[in-house]
């Protein structure tokens, strides 16, 4: 607080007086904003410019996926765990395969394998670049969705030559993957990384070392770690704020074993450690880790089968598993309790996304109306995934 | 680590009962009294040896005398993770069972436990800002109890009118709903058509 001709001054540069009241004004963001990417609701209680007060307000996409797996076979759910993160339907049902896998004990063949780590990490890739090119709208930059959406359309249309589907794909089933991949798509793949490579490079010069988003980035929506512990944080937001955790690493599933790769984590380049820069940032470089990781799997791809030995008649035996898997937002986890019948008892999920978005009320305090646009697209939320 | 968490609670927390399960398929758990949650998870958030710094997600599963309610804790430091697992016991069906809320130890709770309530039925003491989350203020009933019954009717909107919901599936509830002579709540409770 400073002081001017000795009259103390607030932090609007306003003289502190008791007798000044101003009521706070409520304004609603969403739920149709483009800035919410999705049906968010954010009731915001601003004082001019500065916000005092944010409450998100979800379920306006809740189907009840919960529910409607209990009432659904084993096989059929796959194409429901698509529905809820819609960017990245590969990863979440790679998550839901790999649960019953286990409980089934079902091997899944070598190919397979590949394939599923490959798929994955381009979904990752495709759901960065959704990221990156909205969160490039959301600061006023239209060029940079431009670049990146072209490159996931490549992404795109790979996907719909092996799974038939642009979006929502049904590709990863119980005990390995529907459809096999020809060397000529893969030598495609081959030459679309080596050009993506170039590209992000080159974007992220354009964009991200850009000086207007850095001064509009650097030291906003700070989310410390002991922050991030507290609100069980995962994925890249918990990775911008500086801690190693990346599942990948920690409880390797799949044959992310053997694969050589580093997990990016916010350094504080531009600001503090934790800001939306490093966030953002993160995400470029686990685009790159991404690029490393399929290289590897084209190199040591195997021939052979690509579905393993399921029954026909599925039943899960009785008990419970709680499986998390990294997905590009962070951790997925299914908690599936089965009694041994044709349909889980329950199914619940785990959303990382749900988790981020609760922080809200946290960060917002303080900040100007046009950082909390910055902070909430920073956290790369889906609706999908949040309100399943 | 199921066994060394179980002794370390049974040793900390006098009432926990703490009770370490093993599984032989998929994970096992630590089962707690439901009385004692709050005092058990503060201890293993404190504890130098564990070191539960994070609550990853509250799962409730309804049965029908009783709802489960697992709490998914990890630590992000030590590399490790349990479901504490905590019994509550459902005095009738429409019964909503209440438990101590964890938000003063960790705030990921805040909507977690919301969601909880939300979808189970379970009511948090001593939490913050205990609403509904997912479904509308004034929903009724709780969607993830076995015996949930849709409402017909939401502000003068119709739910699931016959001409708009999928047929398929329309014929398919029919068929079921007449098996089990018009009670809808046994079609609720499972479609398998057991119990």
């Amino acid at each position: 607080m400073s002081s001017i001709d000795g009259k103390e001054m607030g932090e609007l540069g306003q003289p502190v007086s008791e007798k000044i009241k101003s009521d706070l004004l409520t304004l609603n963001m969403g739920p149709q904003h483009p800035a919410t990417h999705g049906v968010l609701r954010v009731e915001i209680k601003t004082d001019s410019e500065i916000v005092a007060e944010a409450i998100p307000h979800l379920g306006y996409l809740h189907r009840c996926f919960e529910k409607h797996a209990e009432h659904l076979d084993y096989r059929g759910i796959i194409p429901f765990t698509d529905r809820m993160d819609y960017l990245a339907a590969m990863s979440m049902e790679w998550g839901y395969c790999l649960a019953i896998e286990k409980m089934l004990g079902t091997e899944v063949p070598r190919r397979a394998q590949y394939l599923r780590v490959m798929i994955a990490e381009l979904q990752r890739i495709a759901s960065h670049c959704v990221y990156i090119g909205t969160y490039g709208i959301d600061m006023g930059a239209f060029t940079v969705f431009l670049y990146y959406f072209d490159e996931r359309e490549k992404i795109l249309r790979i996907f719909e030559e092996i799974s038939g589907a642009r979006m929502l794909y049904n590709y990863i089933w119980l005990g390995g993957v529907w459809n096999d991949v020809t060397d000529d798509q893969l030598r495609r793949i081959e030459k679309f990384i080596t050009e993506l490579t170039e590209n992000v490079k080159k974007y992220h010069g354009l964009f991200g070392e850009n000086k207007i988003l850095e001064e509009r980035l650097a030291n906003v929506g700070v989310i410390s770690k002991e922050l991030a512990y507290e609100y069980g944080a995962t994925g890249p937001v918990l990775r911008g704020s500086g801690v190693e955790w990346d599942l990948r690493k920690k409880r390797p599933y799949g044959i992310y074993e053997e694969l050589d790769f580093d997990v990016a984590i916010g350094q504080g380049l531009k600001g503090q450690v934790g800001d939306c820069w490093d966030r953002y940032h993160v995400r470029v470089q686990e685009i790159f880790e991404s690029i490393k990781i399929i290289r590897q799997c084209l190199d040591g791809i195997e021939e052979g089968s690509i579905m393993g030995k399921v029954p026909k008649v599925l039943k899960v035996p009785e008990g419970e598993i709680y499986m998390r898997t990294e997905c590009p937002r962070g951790e997925l986890g299914y908690h599936l309790v089965s009694d041994g019948g044709k349909t889980p008892y329950r199914l619940k999920v785990k959303s990382s996304c749900f988790t981020h978005v609760s922080m809200l009320p946290d960060l917002a305090p303080g900040q100007m109306v046009a950082d909390l646009v910055a902070t909430i697209g920073s956290i790369d939320i889906v609706l999908g995934e949040i309100d399943r | 680590m199921l066994n060394e968490i179980a002794n370390f609670l049974t040793s900390n927390v006098s009432n926990s009962s703490a009770v370490a399960n093993e599984a032989e398929l998929g994970d096992g758990h630590v089962l707690v009294a439901p009385e004692s949650i709050y005092n058990c998870c503060k201890e293993l958030k404190a504890s130098d040896e564990f070191q539960m710094n994070v609550l990853e997600v509250i799962s409730a599963v309804d049965y029908s005398d009783r709802i489960e309610v697992n709490y998914m804790l990890a630590s992000f430091l030590k590399n490790s993770e349990v479901i504490l697992k905590v019994k509550l016991p459902k005095e009738s069906a429409d019964a909503v069972p209440e438990i101590d809320s964890v938000v003063s130890i960790w705030k990921a709770a805040n909507f977690l436990e919301r969601e909880c309530y939300d979808m189970n039925g379970i009511n948090f003491r001593n939490h913050p800002d205990l609403r509904r989350i997912l479904t509308p203020d004034d929903w009724e009933g709780y969607p993830l109890r076995k015996d949930y019954v849709v409402q017909k009717e939401w502000h003068g909107m119709e739910i699931d009118p016959e001409d708009k919901i999928n047929k398929g599936d329309h014929f398919f509830f029919k068929k079921v709903v007449e098996e089990m002579d018009g009670d809808e709540k046994k079609v609720a409770y499972s479609w398998n058509g057991e119990q």
